[in-house]
């Protein structure tokens, strides 16, 4: 390939051989990804439409939603950024401390539900009212 | 067409080289885009904290129902999908440019990159047409006044202190909206605020990329990383779209 | 970014032109706006020095108060005005001081100040590099660093003063505009400051982070590195991963200020009158504020406990202990330095159960901590110690490291922090093993490379007395605060003499502040000398002044931008060759020798 050298950190030229046929599979594959998302999106939208929404079904939608998202971020990154076709070493860097967020996520979102239970509960001295449906509540009564 | 095979054994590590075999510069927007996503996390986590320490929270189908020149037609998800895929196709074009620069085909790169600012254009004018209509769209809700005093109802917008989108209650037979909760307004609006404020300085970025390719300043350099720093910028603006989607429009 | 990769290239070819020697520059862009990443460590060094004596007379005027609530000080209405009617500090001046000499002391000194100066000038000095991967960037990291100072400084002149919620800012003084004096315009300029501050942080550490993986010279692996460089790599890692989550605090709080929503803020009633805001929550901010808060303070005290190995390795002509343990731990430590935040949160009503996980990691923390004075303990061991200042003050800091570390152990049991949580014992704590510690790292850190910096030594005797008084004077104020703490004595009080159950600590306070002031005096003793050695201090004659190995010392005594004349020499082994096979010392350049022995 005729380019010069970018930089003198760079001690082999890289190899940017390959056509746009991977670009384009990525993109249908991004594109079918999402229509799937969409698709639970809708089909969470007719569950709470129906009489008695099944919270657990809804919770597994929303849980294959977060899956598919994380696919979606994967091909992003992986393809169209070209992390993938970096050197593993760089890979490792970027992508072991984003596990960091594993307990970022889990401790504030816990913390969250906890300050619900709390308020609920009026911090345990009383049965929490929340657990029926919400629907079941009286006008303008505040949470 | 001839490229260096890297011989097994290189000493990576040993100094005198990048560890990763690139330029500092794009190792350096890898880490600032790492450190983005730290700011973003935060954002969404702490929404969703939020989120989860209310006993309701809004419907997304019910906000995002709207599409333009569709005056009370019931839509929901259909703009955003509109705007998702406007975002993953400029990610597309992105892409291609790229590619192109590798190849050191200056027009390609200007073609590809021309149609990646008018995909951003069009994602900021979707984003300004959405918050339009949140902030003037009015709903009916039912207001409860404090201590007791009687209901009655308003007509309410969305905005960051307020919106319409609470649970429904039914009185004298007609169904109402109550206040919905407060962070969802506040966190809909800061979020995609920050986002659109991103894809914004992405096309000023993608903007000044066109202009330098335009006037061969990349032929004359001999390469066309740059193209591809901003290309790392602006996919990682369509990767954060994606949990943007995810936290708001679908679950 | 275009100009990063532009200036990349004119820095590489000009750089062989560059050597060393004087070509002519304007005074702006030789001192002012410079690229040099020496001159720049010295800007930082510089602008924290004034914030350190800013910071520190702060802490005097309100340890006045703490020490002598009843005595007036006529001179304190001169000084502050207003502030001090009838030469009594008032109250809502006092919350500002603690808050400003916090935040001052936290972040300017002890993060830009130090990483600012000993990231920049060691780095592409010990890695063998020219200079920064973007000096550009690098010299913006400091105009930033600056425009957050001016930012900061200028809030101290606004008539409602500046912010007064503590270093921690906390809502709801913090969002909302009413609650306090200091909860007006200076809240808004804390927190621009402190976004602007960030900018500069980020710009830096990313530049840290790339130098040291990008620009190393040949043969230095990363096994071959100091552990200064190890310690600032981690230190970058630890900024550029959790500043960002305070910037979003910091944003979300302007919003919480200025756009009316309520991220933090809920059922609130101000005299009497409810607020609107509904549904957020203080602890949230906590969360965030501390997710980065705890990096924070490891921000501070990764980069002084690789000077205090380096130094100490060397003034003991010894070999550090452990190096890989040494690298392993700090590793260690960056990594659990994310997972416990919370630990400052116990008592906030946080949910408990996941208070107990933080438990667990916070105790942690002390297992790579104990790693590493065990072995910078047997470094010194059988060492042939010289007891340069700069060796004073690291073995002041390992000293400064036990005595405060150990108790954060209590601390870190929930348990016992309902009891101890916000008392002086936190206090001492955190002051011991941060504050000082930090300082005494800082200071090691000075005495040690100023003949590089500079060309001219700092003077012994004025280092001795500095040494010895800080650190007795520093035992005197702060070990009394565990005392305090155990009995009760909350902090952030602006009067204990108006509690009947501690007005018994009445003696031991006037004690701790006249110490205090003592010390604050010893300190503008450094400054003295540190300025005055600038100008007039004795010249360095020799390239290696300190036998030591690393490759700072293979640059001329005052080395230009470029750093070595010619070639940067290639690196043959690790940094800690002393006493080996016979010889004193062996530098990194040096090649390994037939039948050397290895390490
Ligand atoms: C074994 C190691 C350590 C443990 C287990 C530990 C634990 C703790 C805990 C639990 C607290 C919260 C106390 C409270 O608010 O009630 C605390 C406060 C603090 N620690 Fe540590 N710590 C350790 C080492 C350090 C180090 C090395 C530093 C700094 C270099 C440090 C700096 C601080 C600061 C600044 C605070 C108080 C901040 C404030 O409330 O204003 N700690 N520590
Ligand atoms: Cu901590």
């Amino acid at each position: 390939m005729s380019q010069h050298t970018i930089s003198p950190e760079i001690t082999f030229a890289p190899d940017h051989l390959g056509g746009t046929k991977r670009i384009w599979k990525t993109f249908y594959l991004l594109s079918i990804l999402t229509i799937f998302e969409l698709a639970i999106g809708l089909t969470i939208y007719n569950i709470h439409k129906g009489a008695h929404p099944n919270a657990s079904l809804v919770l597994a939608f929303k849980g294959l939603v977060c899956i598919l998202t994380l696919a979606k971020a994967f091909y992003i990154v992986s393809v169209f950024m070209h992390l993938g076709d970096e050197i593993r070493n760089m890979i490792m860097t970027i992508v072991v401390p984003l596990a960091l967020f594993i307990w970022f996520v889990i401790a504030f979102l816990s913390d969250g539900n906890s300050w619900k239970n709390l308020r609920n509960t009026d911090a345990g001295s009383k049965p929490d009212t929340h657990l029926v449906a919400p629907a079941a509540k009286e006008p303008g009564q505040k949470d | 067409m001839s490229t260096t095979a890297i011989p097994t054994g290189t000493k990576w590590w040993n100094g005198g080289r990048s560890p990763f075999n690139a330029s500092y510069g794009k190792v350096m927007m890898w880490y600032f885009l790492m450190s983005d996503a730290f700011t973003f996390g935060a954002f969404l986590i702490s929404y969703g904290t939020l989120r989860f320490s209310e006993n309701y929270w809004v419907d997304p189908n019910h906000v995002f129902s709207a599409f333009p020149f569709a005056e009370g037609m019931n839509l929901p998800l259909s703009f955003v999908s509109l705007m998702t895929f406007i975002l993953i196709f400029s990610s597309v074009t992105m892409v291609l440019a790229v590619h192109e620069g590798h190849k050191m085909n200056r027009k390609a790169v200007e073609k590809y990159i021309f149609w990646t600012i008018i995909g951003g254009l069009a994602f900021l004018s979707c984003q300004a047409w959405e918050w339009t209509h949140l902030l003037t769209h009015q709903h009916e809700v039912w207001i409860n006044g404090i201590n007791g005093a009687a209901g009655h109802v308003e007509l309410w917008n969305t905005t960051v202190s307020h919106n319409p989108f609470g649970p429904e209650v039914t009185i004298n037979g007609h169904q109402y909206a109550t206040p919905g909760p407060v962070a969802f307004g506040s966190y809909f609006f800061e979020i995609t605020g920050f986002h659109g404020f991103h894809v914004f300085s992405g096309v000023i970025i993608n903007l000044i990329m066109y202009i330098k390719t335009k006037m061969g300043h990349f032929d004359q350099r001999g390469h066309y990383e740059m193209v591809e720093k901003a290309g790392l910028y602006w996919h990682f603006v369509d990767l954060v779209w994606v949990f943007v989607f995810l936290c708001f429009y679908l679950i | 970014m275009s100009s990063a990769v532009s200036l990349q290239q004119a820095s590489h070819t000009g750089h062989d032109v560059d050597h060393g020697h004087e070509h002519h520059q304007s005074f702006i862009s030789k001192y002012i706006f410079s690229q040099d990443h020496k001159t720049i460590a010295k800007q930082f060094l510089i602008t924290g020095i004034i914030w350190a004596i800013i910071g520190g007379l702060f802490s005097v005027l309100f340890r006045l108060q703490l020490g002598f609530p009843d005595t007036t000080f006529p001179f304190l209405e001169d000084l502050l005005g207003h502030w001090a009617k009838g030469g009594k500090i008032s109250p809502e001046f006092y919350y500002a001081l603690v808050t400003m000499h916090g935040t001052i002391l936290v972040f300017f000194v002890l993060t830009a100040g130090l990483s600012g100066t000993f990231a920049n000038f060691l780095i592409p000095l010990q890695i063998g590099a020219r200079d920064m991967a973007s000096p550009l960037l690098n010299m913006l990291s400091y105009w930033f660093f600056f425009l957050a100072s001016v930012i900061m400084m200028s809030s101290l002149f606004t008539q409602t003063g500046p912010a007064s919620g503590g270093w921690t800012i906390y809502p709801p003084l913090s969002a909302l505009g009413d609650a306090s004096m200091g909860s007006k315009i200076g809240m808004d300029l804390w927190l621009m400051a402190m976004a602007m501050f960030i900018i500069s942080s980020l710009l830096g550490g990313l530049n840290y982070i790339t130098t040291i993986l990008n620009m190393r010279t040949k043969g230095m692996s990363m096994t071959r590195l100091p552990l200064t460089i190890w310690a600032l790599f981690f230190t970058a890692v630890l900024g550029v991963l959790s500043f960002p989550v305070l910037f979003s605090g910091v944003i979300l709080l302007l919003f919480d200020r200025h756009l009316g929503t309520s991220f933090f803020l809920s059922d609130i009633v101000v005299a009497g009158k409810i607020l609107p805001n509904e549904g957020g929550s203080a602890i949230l901010f906590q969360h965030l504020f501390w997710f980065l808060g705890h990096p924070e303070v490891y921000i501070i005290i990764l980069p002084t406990m690789g000077i205090a190995s380096e130094v100490m390795s060397i003034n003991a002509r010894k070999p550090i202990f452990g190096y890989m343990a040494m690298v392993a731990s700090l590793f260690a430590i960056c990594i659990l330095a994310f997972l416990v935040w919370a630990h400052h949160m116990f008592v906030t009503g946080m949910n408990p159960f996941v208070g107990s996980v933080f438990v667990l990691l916070t105790l942690l923390i002390a297992v790579p901590s104990a790693i590493k004075v065990f072995n910078w303990l047997t470094t010194l061991w059988r060492g042939n110690i010289r007891f340069t200042p700069g060796m004073l003050f690291s073995i002041g800091f390992v000293s400064m490291f036990i005595s405060g570390g150990l108790t954060g152990i209590f601390l870190g049991n929930s348990a016992l922090d309902i009891h101890l949580h916000d008392t002086y014992f936190n206090i001492a704590h955190f002051h011991i093993v941060m504050g000082v510690a930090g300082m005494f790292g800082m200071f090691a850190g000075i005495y040690h490379w100023f003949p590089k910096m500079f060309g001219r030594y700092l003077n012994n005797t004025l280092a001795y007395i500095h040494f010895w008084v800080t650190m007795v004077g520093a035992y005197f104020i702060f070990w009394p605060m565990y005392y305090e703490g155990l009995a009760g004595m909350p902090r952030r009080y602006y009067d204990y003499a108006n509690w009947e159950s501690f007005k018994m600590f009445g003696g031991l306070n006037e004690f701790i502040s006249v110490v205090a002031i003592i010390v604050f005096a010893t300190q503008l003793l450094f400054v003295v000398n540190f300025f005055y050695s600038i100008w007039k201090g004795r010249k360095v004659t020799t390239l290696n002044p300190w036998n030591a190995n690393t490759l700072e010392w293979t640059t001329p005594i005052k080395p230009g931008h470029g750093n070595w004349v010619g070639e940067i020499p290639e690196v043959h082994r690790w940094p800690y060759d002393y006493s080996k096979d016979g010889q004193d010392f062996i530098p990194q350049d040096v090649p390994v020798g037939e039948n050397e022995t290895r390490h």
